[in-house]
């Protein structure tokens, strides 16, 4: 094996490693960064409500169908691990009662999957045949047929298909689960600033709506109000 | 037409008559070793008590010496049988078999190459074919000719990869080309999905330098 091609071997690998290694997403350089933060005993707080444009342009696999889904990061107080869970974040749409907790990647894949698989597939094909019909014999009366131009034209419409649909698979399941997974917020202890996108599943996104998002932190309840 | 025969039938006899001495004399070498069998199976025979290395000596006399040769063995006959309701002309061409087709080449690929390959997976050609159950990576590259590295082997160059069908998972592409900053992005395909990813290797500043 020559030279070059170790080395680019060698890039190749750390490459890798490099990319499948963190989870999450960079956070931003502070919390005040974010448009909608707040701080409460050296625990930083940032959120980012992502539209659906920008959901659709993030993710490969459909969140928007089933999930809101914000960035959020956070920034330990110095010195002080801070322990991340999912079960800790929750969003209410304003004036209700009922709020949603996030979900984990394995939950909204499955979702996904489920709603990738119902629904009905109807094809519509318009169809249009122009041809020529030489002369022939009439097999009845034996006589002379004349030849000319044919014209057809139809619609077929199929119903359903006989493969699967387009991300209905086990195997799409398990890539959405490894997506959403690799994107979210990592959970865990967290001594340095941590920030990933957090799934809220069934929540409709009414226009005027407020929503707020709702997260403990070290047993303190703060609530940060996104904007409509 | 009867010219024609008589050669043809002067010509297999003599081949049959060529050919006769080889059968015979392995009939023979078969048939003495069935009587060099019987002999020593005599029932009736005495022979005094022989000691342990006689004993050796004579069994080993009793094996046939074989001749050094080359032999011919006619290995396992693999054929398969598939049908197929008619030609599918696929996006990337006309594909002659079907699903269920002979595919002559696949277990060369299987046998020789993975090993030498180890962990890293081996694409190898059809690889990144259409199939209903695949999602599409659409890559442009600058440079056209970089090469396209997925999880970690050989690919490709950019030029000839320009549609790729993969199976859903989560892959590691790297886009690299000599001079060149590489390109490293994780990419998610989904059956049925298409994405799209534009790779423009930046300069290497670092070798610039040098």
């Amino acid at each position: 094996m020559s030279r070059r091609t170790w080395w680019t071997a060698v890039v190749v690998g750390c490459a890798a490693l490099a990319v499948a290694g963190p989870k999450g997403t960079v956070p931003r350089a502070t919390v005040e960064r974010y448009r909608i933060h707040t701080v409460r005993d050296g625990i930083g707080v940032g959120v980012v409500l992502l539209s659906q444009e920008q959901v659709r342009k993030t993710f490969v696999s459909d969140v928007d169908r089933c999930c809101v889904v914000a960035e959020i990061a956070l920034y330990p107080a110095k010195d002080k691990a801070l322990e991340v869970s999912l079960n800790d974040f929750a969003l209410r749409t304003g004036g209700t009662e009922t709020a949603t907790k996030a979900a984990s990647a394995k939950l909204v894949a499955m979702s996904l999957q489920r709603k990738a698989g119902s629904g009905r597939d109807i094809t519509v094909s318009p169809t249009v045949g122009v041809g020529y019909e030489s002369a022939g014999y009439d097999p009845i009366t034996g006589g002379r047929t004349g030849g000319g131009m044919t014209r057809s034209a139809g619609v077929m419409v199929g119903v359903g298909g006989s493969g699967p649909k387009a991300g209905s698979t086990d195997k799409d399941r398990a890539a959405m689960e490894i997506e959403l997974d690799e994107k979210g917020l990592p959970e865990g202890s967290a001594s340095a600033p941590v920030s990933g996108y957090v799934y809220f599943p069934g929540v409709s996104r009414k226009k005027g709506a407020a929503l707020q998002i709702e997260c403990v932190m070290n047993g303190n309840k703060v609530v940060l109000n996104l904007p409509q | 037409m009867r010219s024609d025969a008589l050669p043809l039938a002067a010509l297999l006899l003599g081949v049959g008559l060529l050919a006769y001495p080889a059968n015979a004399q392995s009939n023979e070498s078969s048939s003495s070793n069935d009587a060099r069998q019987n002999d020593s199976n005599t029932p009736g025979q005495v022979k005094g008590p022989r000691s342990p290395a006689e004993e050796t000596a004579a069994r080993d006399a009793e094996i046939p010496v074989e001749k050094s040769k080359i032999r011919w063995h006619l290995g396992t006959i693999s054929v398969g049988v598939g049908y197929s309701s008619g030609p599918y002309y696929g996006p990337y061409g006309f594909y002659p078999y079907g699903p269920y087709g002979l595919y002559p080449g696949d277990w060369v690929y299987s046998s020789l190459w993975y090993p030498m390959w180890g962990g890293y997976p081996y694409y190898g050609p059809g690889s990144f074919n259409y199939n209903s159950g695949r999602g599409e990576v659409r890559l442009t590259a600058d440079p056209k000719v970089a090469e396209v590295y997925i999880d970690g082997a050989y690919a490709g160059t950019a030029d000839r990869l320009k549609s790729m069908w993969l199976d859903p998972g989560a892959y590691d592409l790297t886009v690299s080309a000599k001079d060149r900053e590489s390109f490293h992005q994780r990419v998610y395909v989904l059956s049925g999905k298409s994405l799209k990813i534009t790779a423009k290797l930046g300069s290497d500043g670092t070798k610039e330098k040098l």
